[in-house]
């Protein structure tokens, strides 16, 4: 007896959607609009500080290695061991520097040996006139204060000897380097270059290291990688680090607060649309009262009603809305997303739940009504 | 007729109009929310941008060579040369003045510190300085404002008492030192000695850790340069840079006429340097690439993000708005069918449907741009704590697009009402 109420009742939701074919596919198209722009928003929600977070490593390094106490270098096989700790992921480079005194032309400057592929992930921001190096073993760039002192332009060569040795080694440079920063007084060769040029063996001054994460994780980083090797002392680049904390902060609260205004004016309007397709059917509530229905059963078969396009409008939202969300992150971060189970099952919940709602309140209103009333048409 | 006509409708339709009007005060709410927000965005983010620090930095023209070559930067009494200190005012008096946030002058020396004679850098710079312009205006600047990320502990140094300090974290370890103590120091070479009163232990997380941070006359005197600075640190709002202010910033010569112009005109990093060489005699300013290109770059994603989120959310909510529109007309066959009956042409009807809908969405849309403004403000509020400014340009927008959406979204219904037969209708099917 239950079995068949029930498909008695399922049977009704079905004629009452498909008869009723031009306005259900405008209920249906709203809440298929609503669920879109839920869903996408959410995601874009979900997404814009992982994205955004990528889009602040142009600062540079935010985490720096160091050698311990009032040693100068940091041992080779110290940097191997760290390797394990920072997950490859959420790394963006990391960069080995090598200090040391040089002279070009007799003039002592400051040689920095570097891995130019690392800079140009670390430090995108550098400006540079030329070329980078292409083959690092006999080319090298110098910095602009450097390159105006010794007069030089990309294409030329310069010689390069270490401090207390007079045997040079001839180099091209390829380009000039700008930041307007401390950078720009420095010769910049590969590292190999350098530690050849300056006898330190494997050894480097320090590691730039530029990788995703908030000031907590970068805390998290520098302790484990402290308790991994006694020989280096990381040191978090508060300038970079916090201030894109705040930022970054900042940016996500104003998706929010656009997210929650966006959503609560959608499902309103979800809410109306739904309203104004109930609200016309009054003259069938009061027939049904008339033939003996109860309110319990019209409101039953109103909300199975709403609820069903809610779901159906939903699944269709759901896809439209990854759409969006796909659309707004190629163009913007040319970057793609990925599906997250969990916003497309929270959408759909959303959409059923706000479709059922929308129904209830005119039926209420419409099943207090008296049926004479209603069915003699005022 | 007509008017009594609409007005009936009006009033009779009441809850269902009723419900029209919400539907367009919510979506022009929104229009007018978003679109406040997005035009306004940038300038918002900019100044939270900021955070990281002077992206132009000021030195004498001359004073980098001298120090390259004979390594005088750090000796006392050096014969290099320096800026005024007396013209930094002017630095609000630019083309681009508004957009200048904060500056902060700089003047190093190498100290001995304390008993066990400490070597450290000790800096003179403005705090927080009330400073007089010529035109009148004051500013309050220092690096205070322009350090941000700096966390003290303890209280900033005053720079109306040249004997108060600032002492970085890893050189108050070293010295043991913490806020309240007094610190001496001596000029190496000479044998003036000064002791000032530590207000605050700062960490920096740079080089400014192992630094000590006075008033600027402090070392001015200690240095015997009265009214000089090494250094001026500036933060300035600025356009992301493109092609043209590449070129500029290699060689201003080289634009044509025209182009100059535009450059000199747009607040690109590039030209608000060239601006302030102009300003202050015998200067170099160049931009911290590593802030200013960073800065363009995280400001032209947020704006299209802005961008993207509004015209999408626009164009659903615009799609709400017709979808209800027609949901309301086309309940209304049997009215229309006995109007077509009675004799009312095509084209009265659709005067009197679309001027009823008009109507109403009117009052909707101005409940819904006040609604609207009100949600912009609890957005800049809330995520960057001051208002949003309100652009006057979103309310002929708004309204053009709103008319285009109810236009758009009766269209149909309308064509649907035309091809009505009255008897078909009336009959009841």
């Amino acid at each position: 007896m239950k079995m068949k109420k029930y498909r008695m009742l399922g049977i009704m939701i079905w004629n009452a959607l498909l008869r009723r074919r031009s306005r259900m596919l405008i209920a249906l198209l709203a809440v298929a609009i609503g669920a879109t722009i839920v869903s996408g928003l959410i995601t874009i929600y979900y997404d814009v500080p992982r994205q955004m977070g990528r889009e602040f490593r142009s600062y540079g390094a935010n985490l720096v290695l160091t050698p311990a106490g009032d040693k100068q270098l940091l041992p080779a096989e110290a940097v191997s061991k760290i390797n394990g700790i920072l997950p490859p992921d959420k790394l963006v480079g990391m960069a080995p520097y090598l200090y040391d005194r040089v002279k070009i032309n007799e003039q002592p400057l400051m040689l920095a040996g570097t891995d130019f592929q690392q800079v140009k992930k670390v430090s995108p921001y550098w400006q540079v006139r030329g070329q980078w190096p292409e083959s690092p073993a006999e080319e090298i760039m110098l910095g602009a204060e450097t390159a105006e002192l010794l007069q030089v332009e990309p294409g030329q060569e310069v010689t390069l000897a270490a401090s207390g040795s007079e045997l040079g080694r001839k180099m091209k440079v390829t380009g000039i380097v700008r930041t307007g920063g401390s950078e720009e007084n420095f010769i910049f060769t590969d590292l190999k270059v350098a530690q050849q040029l300056l006898g330190t063996q494997d050894n480097i001054s320090v590691m730039q290291v530029s990788i995703i994460a908030n000031e907590a994780e970068l805390t998290a980083f520098t302790q484990a990688i402290a308790g991994a090797t006694p020989d280096i002392v990381p040191r978090i680049v508060k300038r970079v680090a916090q201030s894109e904390e705040t930022v970054l902060g900042k940016l996500q609260a104003l998706v929010y607060l656009v997210t929650i205004v966006v959503l609560l004016l959608t499902m309103i309007c979800v809410a109306t649309t739904m309203m104004a397709v109930v609200t016309e059917r009054r003259k069938e509530i009061g027939l049904k009262k008339a033939l003996g229905a109860e309110n319990r059963g019209i409101v039953l078969e109103f909300l199975g009603e709403g609820m069903t396009l809610g779901a159906l409008g939903g699944l269709l939202g759901v896809v439209l809305g990854f759409f969006f969300a796909q659309a707004v992150s190629v163009n913007v971060f040319g970057r793609e997303i990925s599906f997250q189970p969990f916003i497309a099952f929270l959408s759909l919940v959303v959409s059923i739940a706000v479709t059922g709602a929308a129904c209830l309140i005119p039926v209420k209103i419409a099943t207090d009504v008296e049926p004479a009333i209603v069915l003699r048409g005022e | 007729m007509f008017w009594r006509m609409v007005r009936g409708a009006l009033v009779r339709q009441g809850r269902k109009m009723f419900l029209v009007a919400v539907t367009v005060a919510l979506g022009v709410s929104l229009a007018t929310a978003m679109l406040n927000v997005m035009l306004d965005v940038g300038d918002k983010v900019n100044r939270e941008l900021k955070a990281y620090g002077a992206n132009i930095t000021v030195t004498p023209r001359s004073a980098s060579v001298l120090g390259e070559i004979y390594g005088l930067d750090t000796a006392p009494g050096a014969m290099g040369q320096y800026l005024q200190e007396e013209e930094l005012g002017k630095l609000k008096t630019i083309f681009w003045a508004n957009n200048i946030v904060d500056f902060a002058p700089s003047l190093e020396t190498r100290v001995a510190l304390g008993p066990a004679g400490t070597n450290a850098v000790l800096v003179g710079t403005w705090f927080n300085r009330h400073l007089s312009l010529p035109t009148g205006e004051t500013v309050d600047t220092g690096i205070q404002q322009l350090k941000s990320w700096w966390s003290v502990d303890g209280n900033w140094a005053d720079d109306t008492n040249v004997n108060t300090a600032m002492v970085g974290a890893i050189l108050a370890d070293k010295l043991g030192v913490k806020a309240g103590d007094t610190v001496e120091f001596v000029l190496p070479g000479s044998d003036k000695r000064e002791t000032v009163t530590v207000r605050g232990i700062f960490s920096a997380g740079g080089p400014e850790d192992e630094e000590l941070f006075v008033p600027l006359p402090l070392v001015q005197n200690l240095l015997n340069l009265p009214g000089k600075v090494a250094k001026v640190e500036v933060s300035a709002m600025t356009t992301p840079e493109n092609e043209l202010a590449r070129r500029a910033a290699h060689d201003p010569k080289s634009l044509s006429l025209k182009e100059w112009e535009t450059w000199y005109c747009t607040s690109y990093v590039s030209a608000i340097s060239y601006q302030i060489e102009e300003v202050i005699s015998g200067s170099r300013a160049k931009p911290v690439r590593q802030v200013a290109e960073s800065e363009g770059n995280i400001l032209e994603k947020t704006q299209l993000l802005m961008l993207l989120i509004t015209v999408l959310s626009l164009a659903g909510s615009s799609l709400g708005i017709s979808n209800l529109l027609t949901a309301g007309i086309m309940e209304r066959s049997r009215e229309i069918g006995l109007l077509k009956a009675l004799g009312a042409t095509n084209g009265a009807v659709i005067g009197l449907t679309l001027s009823e809908i008009m109507l109403t969405g009117l009052a909707g849309g101005i409940v819904g741009y006040f609604l609207g403004l009100g949600f912009a403000q609890i957005i800049g509020e809330t995520v960057f704590g001051t208002a949003i400014a309100l652009n006057v340009m979103v309310i002929p927008w708004v309204i053009a697009a709103v008319g285009a959406v109810i236009l758009a979204g009766s269209l149909p219904a309308i064509r649907m009402l035309l091809s009505l037969r009255p008897a078909a209708v009336l009959h009841g099917r």
